[in-house]
Formats: structure tokens, C-alpha cells, sequence
């Protein structure tokens, strides 16, 4: 076949196709050129946003919770920054060796980690807050799939001594309990937020802007004296231990400025470590438990007494034969002593007498004592739980009950606020607030509950309880007149008082100008042993003879203890 | 007319340098180094936070270095063969790419990805017929047509044999499934027959028919529509079925007008899945906004628009195959990147498709590199029938 004769030349390929095919792609190619138009300059807004709101978050940048320390600074609480170890199960695929290794390191246990790991979680703790140097040591592993965050941890370097004052803050670093929770906002400080753009799995990729820069909290200075609350706590665990009480507490109150001190309750916890904690150790009693207290009270209705010129402290009142009776109820004295001045009345603790001079004074007056002293009202201090005990309206009152108040039955107070009350008559006669933290100048012009005189003639009766012939001469102090007064209460159970009891002490020193008040009460003690000037009364002297010296508090007697052995204890009545 | 633009009208040596188009090597070039710098961008942070790579950061910038470097010199090689060989191993070729498709679906040979079975492990790297099956299809339908230029205005003979062939290798793509490679092999064919001068009115009719026969398998059942047509918005279940598009869209909103600067994209922070793969296009239009996409487009317009100028240029030379061939290349850049570019700006279903000369992936590269040397041969080889040489 000739070329001529090719049917590839009738054949001949159409140019206008090859045109129209890349004429169509190319319009194919403007149509895309055009959608990019439209989504980037047009659409952007909508389509940024919808970014937004999948990888844009507003993070919040904690503050520093501020510090707390005691009043000489040492530190009770502080915000520590521990690591948190996290891992993205999927990428974590670790030979059993690497395993192993981890497991070690952070004192797990290797089917417990395996477990962890194995999860279908995009995300999981393997351990929360462990130290940084641990941290450490784990990042230089360099395991795939395990990654670490910084956080921060509640730390309190004393323990369980401070646990109930201190209290402790929850996971999200809000105060829960105590003065964290009392001073919440002060420690808490403002966290800041910023706006950041997150990868998917979670990192901080870009920082867009900062909403609000942090602001740290506060540091806080307690009133608390360390060694004085140590030493409330070793001498009021030692009580418990020897007696066998089933819990207790102890009240430090500086009488010049109302500081607390010193607060301790047993059982306690430590606030390190709150895996097993039960509720009986978590009760800050002297604030949150009331009970009746007993004997404590007659010095309030004997400075009643005295304050509306009905007594003098030498007034004889006849307490033979030994009980009362009013109404169809009796009041008795575990002895007869016959007649007693009113200073005696402190000094034996005779039920009689007291309730004698209660019943001769208006209800009305002795309900207006107690509500000045700050019973039945809640102190206020900012702690949960905190409450005011029972002070019923007098109107409503029997005589029997105003017979029974008088020597502190029938009425219940907190251990706390026993302790504020006593503080009348060592400040002569008035009472100021307390203050959990440190107080730079004396408050002035406190309330005035009693007169001078009143309380400066209670004070010396109640002398006299600590002296031979009193229910606590173990209340002495060596160097140091010490005034105080027993208690011994029965506790209600079920309606009625069972054979279960609560032993007090509450006392100022030294009585020539008094320094601090200091409360005990022991919980039920069962050794065998329960009264008051047994129980307390030790725990009293050492807790203040421990803290006098501690401030530096000038002596105000001679060296020897005036106790006199020989001499037979004189039981308070109940 | 001087068989040489030399002054003198010397006669050229055999040995002349090769011309090469450098209206379509360099943007060519452009586009596989372009590629080269995103699928690292792109990566980066996938390759660096997965186990999967070892947690390196270049784990992918190195492998697509190395399978560009191999394409490259692949590139030269096929260079050097005459475009008759091609034509003459053309129907081999495409039977071995059959085999290879076919062994694909084999149990235990074949490596399935995410569903789709579509790769052949070799020893280091994985090959994929189906890109190679692109390249093979090209040069078995510009030889069939070729072949059957006379053949052209009949129906049986003409186009039957070749729409039976064609739904084999169909059949087989659909089976791994590779819609994507489906779509683009039944496009060059069809392409070809149509640039071939097969008769108008058969392919209108055929056109019309198939059209009808897709809209009514759509209508007739809503699965179908919900299936093809809810890309359209990926807002009514972004988290779900519209989450890798919602994504891909956010990508070119943030991007706007220049981007937000190479490098800096968030979508590819395991936000954008195949961000370094099928896309990689919302990558470049995040970091480098409108100017990265118009960059893109039009690079890969020169190149096509360079293929049907290259193969009309032959076929005017009575270089049929050539011509054909340098067109079905056209076809295929030309629609493989349209449908990729569509899917990544939500005009078009998503297909499992990559960008050709961009994407990180060994034997889509190496077959590209390749065709793109064939073209440049074919250009080679017009300048030199122009000049008078034997080819």
C-alpha cells in the first residue's frame, strides 16, 4: 500500500478534540481556583471559627496558693510543684522489660501498669503527683508514649500536729477544711486564663493571648506557735494513751491578744497522706463537738454572783446535808461539807453550793452572763462545722435547769469557746475575739462582762483549786501561779447521763498577770481514773509550763511546787 | 525550512544535547520539589508523635527524598528509550500491570491500609500497581487506538474490545477498592478513544447513557445520594462522616489570603488525617493561603496545557502514538489533580486520591517521573523529526 493510500491520512486525528478535552480541564482547574477563592477569602470567617472552637481553648494558669506559716514563720503549709505521669496508651506499646523498669520506679504493681496501659483511652494517669527528681528519673527512661505534667501539691510539713487547724484543700486546690478553708480566699489567689491553640492530643502548640495574668495567693501568718502546739499535742496524746480516752483537746489562747496559739484534737490524721482517713479523725472537737462541761461552769455563776453584790467571797452558804432539791429532782454532793464560803464553793467544787447561788440570782441575768461569755453562739472563726452549743432561751427555763447550769449541766459549750469565756478573768473582766492569725497590737476595749474587782476575786479562788486542799494542785506550775478549775462531767447518752465522762481543766497563768488560758478536755478516759484534776489537770501543767517558758513569760513564784503530797485530794463534786 | 536553527545550517550531530520543553520541566520540577517541602511540613508532626515512624520527625521527608531520587534517575533512564519501544511493550506492560493488580488481591500477598487492599510489600517499601497501572493504561490505549485508528467510527470494533478490557482492570481496581485509580484509568481510556477520533455520536450516545444510568442509580436510592452527595456538607456530622473534610475546609479558611506561613499549619497537628497523602493540597492552602492553591493549580495547568500542546504537535507530525500518549498523560495529571484538588475543597466525594507529583508515595512518584520523561521524549523526538532527524 502506497502512503498516499494510508487510511491513517482519511483518519486524520481531529485537532479540535485535543482542545475541547484541555479546554474542559483547564475550566475544571478555574472552577477549583474559584472554590479556593471562595473558602479563603470569603468563607474564612466561618471556616476560622469552626477551627476555633475544635482546637482554640481558653486554658486557666493556676496560681500559687499562698503559704501558711506559724507566727515565728515556719512553715506549716506550702504548694509544692510535683509531676503527674500520663501516657497515650496506644503509642506506650512497652517491652515487658520497660515495663518492669516503670513499674519499679513508681512502686506500682506491673499487672496494675500493664492494666493501665493496655486501656482503650486516648488518655491515662499512670500516677498523679509524684516528686520531681522521680519525675526525672522516669522522663530518662524515654519511653514512647508516656508523657508528664507539671501540677501542684498541697504539703504539710508537720503533719498530723497541725492537721486541724491547717485543714487541707481538695484535688481542685480549694480550701476543704481549717484555716484553707477559712482563709480560702486570701490563699487562693486569682488564676489567670490565656487563650491557646492545642494540638489533637492535647499540647499547647501556640499561645494566642494572654486573657489574665495569675495572681498568687497570699502567704497567711497563724497566730499558731509551733513548739506550743507541739507540745499541746505530745502532752495531750500522752493523757489519752495513760487514760485511755477515746479522744481529746487542747485550747492555747493568749489572754493579751486572743491568739490562738495553739489547737490540737486527737484522734488526728495526716494531711499528707488522706487514703484512709475516717470521720472520727477528721472532727476538729474543740471547735465542731460541744459538751457539757461540767464543774468549769461555776466560776461564771459565782462571778454572776459576786457581780450583783448578792455574794462576797467569804459569804457563807450552808451545802449540808449534801443535796438539793428542786422541784422533784435532787442535786447532790458526793460529800458533805457542811458551810462553805463562796470561794470554797470554787475551791471543793460543790454542786449545792452553786446551784444555791444560782437559783437566788433572775434567770434572765444568768442567761445575759452566759450570752456575753459568747455560749450558745458560734464562734465564727470561719471553720466548717463550727457550732454554738446549747443555751436555751431563759424564759423557758425550770429552776431545776438554772439549779443544774450553775455547775454546767444541762448546758453545752465547745472546748474553744470554754477557753475564750475563762479569758474574762484573766483580763479582768472583759473578753475580746479571738484571732487564728497573728495579731501585731493588743486588740482595745474588748467586751466588758464583769467588773475588775469581780474577776480579779474569781481569780483568786480559783487560786486556790490548784493549791492543797483544791481538786488540782497537779495543775501547778513550778514557778508560776496558776488559777484554774476542774471539770468532770457525765455524758448524755441516749437521754440519760451514762457512767461515761468528760474531764476538764481550764486555767490561766500566771495570776499575777496573765499570759494564756489554756483548755483540756479528755474524752471519755477509762483507765479508771476520770476526774478532772487527774486527767487534765497534768496535761494542763505541762502544756503551760511548756508555753510560759517558751514565750518568756517572767516567774511570779518561787521554784518549789506547792503541792503537798500528804495532803488527801479533794474531789470535785459531779 | 533549515533542518537546524543553527546559523550556517550546519548539520547537527547525532550527539546535540537534548532539548528538553523547559516550559514543562520546570514547572514540572517545581511541583515534585514544592511537593518535596510539604509532604515535610505536612509530616512533620505525625511522623514525630507516632510509633509507627519511630518518632522521627523526617521519617517521611527522608523516604520521599529517596523515592524522588529514584524517580528522577528512573526519569533519565526512561529518557533515553525511544518512544517506539514504548509502543512495542506497551500491551506487555499493561498485562504485567493486570498481573500485578491481580496479585494485589491475593490473601497474604496483598497489604491492606485502612481498608483497602492496594499494596505489594517489598522488602523496605510497599509498591502499588495502581499507580503503575495509570502509566501502563496510557500507553496500551494510545497503541490500541493507534492500532485501530480505521477502526474508529465502529462500534464492535472499535470501542467494544477496548470498554472489555477496560472493565476488567475496572473490576480489579473496584475489588481492593480504588475508586480513585478507577475513576482515572476509565477517564485516560475513554480520554483517548475520544482524542483517537472515535465517532461522536457513539461516544455522545455512550456519554448520555451512562449519565442517565449514574442519576438513576442515585435516585432510586437514598443510601446512594447520602453516599455521593453528603460531602456536600460536612457540618451536619462534622465529628463523624464529615470530619476529615470539615477539617480540610477549616484548613483553607485559616489559611485566607498568603496563609499563615509554611510550617505553621495546625490542621496537620493530628487534626487532618493523610495530611501528608490525599491532604496534602489543605496543607498548602493553611500555610500559604490562596497564593499556595493558585501556585499549585497553575503549575499543574502549564503542565497539562504542555502535554496536549506536546501531542497535538506530534500527531501533526503523524506521530499518532506519541501524540496520544503525551495527551493521556495530559488526561491523567490533568484529572487525577482536579478530582484530589476537588475532594480537598469539598466540590467532590472523597476518593482516596493523591495530588501526582506532590503527594509522599513511592509509586505514584516513580510513575509520574516516569510519564513525565516519556513526554519529554515525545517533545524530544518532535524537535527532531522537525529537524529532519531519525528517530
Amino acid at each position: 500500500m502506497k502512503f498516499s493510500q494510508s487510511p491513517i491520512l482519511s483518519q486524520a486525528v481531529p485537532a479540535w478534540r485535543s482542545r475541547l478535552v484541555l479546554l474542559v480541564l483547564l475550566a475544571a482547574f478555574m472552577i477549583l481556583v474559584g472554590r479556593s477563592l471562595y473558602l479563603q477569602g470569603f468563607r474564612n470567617d466561618f471556616l476560622k471559627g469552626k477551627g476555633e472552637a475544635r482546637y482554640e481553648r481558653v486554658l486557666e494558669v493556676s496560681a500559687t496558693r499562698g503559704r501558711i506559716a506559724d507566727r515565728h514563720g515556719d512553715v506549716l503549709a506550702i504548694s509544692t510543684p510535683v509531676k503527674s505521669i500520663w501516657a497515650i496508651p496506644e503509642d506506650a506499646r512497652l517491652q515487658p522489660a520497660q515495663i518492669r523498669e516503670l513499674a519499679q520506679l513508681l512502686e506500682m504493681n506491673v499487672a496494675e501498669l500493664s492494666r493501665k496501659l493496655a486501656s482503650d483511652k486516648d488518655f491515662v494517669f499512670i500516677k498523679r503527683q509524684i516528686p520531681p527528681d522521680l519525675a526525672e528519673r522516669v522522663a530518662a527512661l524515654k519511653l514512647p508514649g508516656i508523657h508528664q505534667q507539671l501540677e501542684y501539691r498541697r504539703y504539710y510539713p508537720a503533719g498530723d500536729l497541725t492537721a486541724h487547724i491547717l485543714g487541707f484543700t481538695g484535688v481542685e486546690d480549694a480550701g476543704q477544711e481549717g484555716v484553707e478553708l477559712a482563709f480560702n480566699d486570701r490563699l487562693a489567689g486569682k488564676p489567670g486564663s490565656r487563650r491557646v491553640i492545642r494540638d489533637r492530643r492535647g499540647n499547647v502548640v501556640e499561645d494566642v493571648e494572654s486573657i489574665r495574668e495569675p495572681q498568687d495567693g497570699q502567704d497567711i501568718t497563724l497566730a499558731l506557735d509551733d513548739k506550743i502546739q507541739y507540745l499541746a499535742y505530745s502532752m495531750l496524746k500522752q493523757a489519752i494513751e495513760r487514760h485511755r480516752a477515746k479522744a481529746g483537746g487542747v485550747v492555747v489562747l493568749d489572754a493579751k491578744t486572743g491568739e490562738v496559739l495553739a489547737l490540737v484534737n486527737l484522734p488526728t490524721y495526716n494531711p499528707n497522706n488522706r487514703e484512709r482517713l475516717i470521720g472520727a479523725q477528721l472532727r476538729n472537737r474543740a471547735l465542731t463537738d460541744t459538751f457539757e462541761p461540767g464543774s468549769t461552769m461555776k466560776p461564771f455563776t459565782i462571778a454572776l454572783g459576786l457581780e450583783q453584790g448578792k455574794y462576797r467571797y467569804d459569804t457563807p452558804i450552808q451545802t449540808a446535808p449534801g443535796r438539793l432539791t428542786v422541784g422533784n429532782a435532787t442535786i447532790h454532793d458526793a460529800h458533805v461539807h457542811g458551810v462553805l464560803t463562796v470561794a470554797q464553793v470554787i475551791q471543793k467544787s460543790s454542786n449545792v453550793g452553786s446551784a444555791k447561788i444560782a437559783l437566788s440570782m433572775p434567770a434572765e441575768s444568768m442567761w445575759d452572763t452566759f450570752d456575753n461569755l459568747g455560749f450558745g453562739t458560734p464562734l465564727r472563726l470561719g471553720f466548717p462545722g463550727e457550732v454554738g452549743g446549747r443555751l436555751r432561751p431563759w424564759k423557758k427555763w425550770q429552776p431545776i435547769e438554772q439549779a443544774t447550769m450553775a455547775y454546767g449541766h444541762g448546758i453545752s459549750v465547745t472546748l474553744i469557746q470554754l477557753a475564750r469565756a475563762y479569758m474574762v478573768f484573766a483580763r479582768d473582766g472583759d473578753l475580746i475575739p479571738l484571732s487564728l492569725t497573728k495579731v501585731d497590737a493588743p486588740p482595745v476595749g474588748g467586751k466588758s462582762v464583769f467588773s475588775a474587782q469581780t474577776a480579779r476575786e474569781v481569780r483568786a479562788m480559783l487560786e486556790l483549786v490548784v493549791l492543797p486542799g483544791g481538786t488540782a494542785p497537779k495543775a501547778q506550775v513550778a514557778g508560776y501561779r496558776v488559777a484554774g478549775k476542774t471539770g468532770t462531767a457525765h455524758k448524755i447518752e441516749g437521754g440519760g447521763y451514762a457512767n461515761k465522762y468528760v474531764a476538764s481543766f481550764v486555767g490561766f497563768a500566771p495570776v499575777s498577770d496573765p499570759r494564756l488560758v489554756i483548755a483540756v478536755m479528755v474524752d471519755e478516759p477509762s483507765a479508771g481514773i476520770y476526774y478532772g484534776g487527774d486527767v487534765a489537770a497534768p496535761a494542763f501543767s505541762q502544756v503551760m509550763a511548756g508555753a510560759l517558758r517558751t514565750l518568756g513569760v517572767p516567774q511570779d513564784a518561787p521554784l518549789q511546787p506547792i503541792s503537798a503530797t500528804a495532803t488527801p485530794d479533794v474531789k470535785e463534786e459531779m | 525550512m533549515p533542518a537546524s536553527p543553527r546559523l550556517g545550517g550546519a548539520i547537527p550531530s547525532a550527539h546535540a544535547p537534548a532539548e528538553l520543553d523547559p516550559l514543562l520541566l520546570w514547572p514540572a520540577l517545581g511541583l515534585l520539589f514544592f511537593g518535596l517541602v510539604m509532604v515535610y511540613s505536612a509530616s512533620i508532626a505525625t511522623a514525630e508523635g507516632s510509633r509507627f515512624t519511630g518518632f522521627s520527625s523526617s521519617y517521611f521527608l527522608i523516604r520521599h527524598g529517596f523515592f524522588l531520587a529514584i524517580g528522577l534517575v528512573a526519569g533519565v533512564m526512561a529518557f533515553q528509550i525511544p518512544v517506539r519501544f514504548w509502543q512495542q511493550v506497551a500491551p506487555w506492560l499493561f498485562v504485567a500491570g493486570v498481573v500485578l493488580i491481580a496479585v494485589v488481591l491475593v490473601p497474604h500477598i496483598g497489604r491492606a491500609v485502612n481498608g483497602a487492599q492496594r499494596w505489594i510489600p517489598l522488602g523496605p517499601v510497599n509498591l502499588q500497581p495502581s499507580e503503575l497501572m495509570k502509566l501502563f493504561a496510557v500507553l496500551y490505549a494510545a497503541d490500541y487506538t493507534t492500532r485501530k485508528l480505521a477502526d474508529m467510527d465502529s462500534f464492535r470494533r472499535g470501542f467494544v474490545p477496548m470498554a472489555v478490557v477496560m472493565l476488567l482492570v475496572g473490576g480489579l481496581l473496584l475489588r481492593e477498592p480504588d475508586f480513585g485509580a478507577f475513576v482515572v484509568i476509565i477517564s485516560i481510556a475513554m480520554g483517548i478513544l475520544f482524542l483517537g477520533g472515535i465517532n461522536a455520536r457513539l461516544f455522545g450516545i455512550l456519554f448520555v447513557v451512562l449519565l442517565l444510568a449514574f442519576i438513576f442509580l442515585i435516585w432510586t436510592s437514598p443510601y446512594r445520594r447520602e453516599r455521593i452527595f453528603g460531602f456536600m456538607d460536612p457540618w451536619q456530622d462534622a465529628f463523624g462522616k464529615g470530619y476529615q473534610l470539615s477539617h480540610a475546609l477549616i484548613a483553607f479558611g485559616r489559611g485566607e489570603w498568603f496563609g499563615v506561613g509554611l510550617g505553621a499549619s495546625v490542621e496537620k497537628l493530628f487534626y487532618l488525617p493523610e495530611a501528608h497523602t490525599d491532604f496534602l493540597l489543605a496543607v498548602i492552602a493553611e500555610e500559604l493561603g490562596l497564593a499556595g492553591v493558585v501556585g499549585v493549580v497553575g503549575l499543574f495547568a502549564l503542565v497539562v496545557q504542555r502535554c496536549f500542546a506536546i501531542g497535538r504537535q506530534s500527531i501533526a507530525l503523524d506521530r499518532v502514538y506519541g501524540g496520544l500518549v503525551a495527551q493521556g498523560i495530559g488526561l491523567w495529571l490533568g484529572v487525577q489533580s482536579f478530582i484530589n484538588m476537588g475532594v480537598n475543597m469539598g466540590l467532590l466525594p472523597t476518593k482516596g486520591l493523591t495530588l501526582p507529583l506532590m503527594s509522599f508515595g513511592g509509586s505514584g512518584l516513580l510513575a509520574n517521573c516516569i510519564a513525565l520523561a516519556i513526554l519529554l521524549r515525545i517533545d524530544y523526538e518532535n524537535r527532531s523529526v522537525m529537524r529532519g532527524q531519525r528517530v
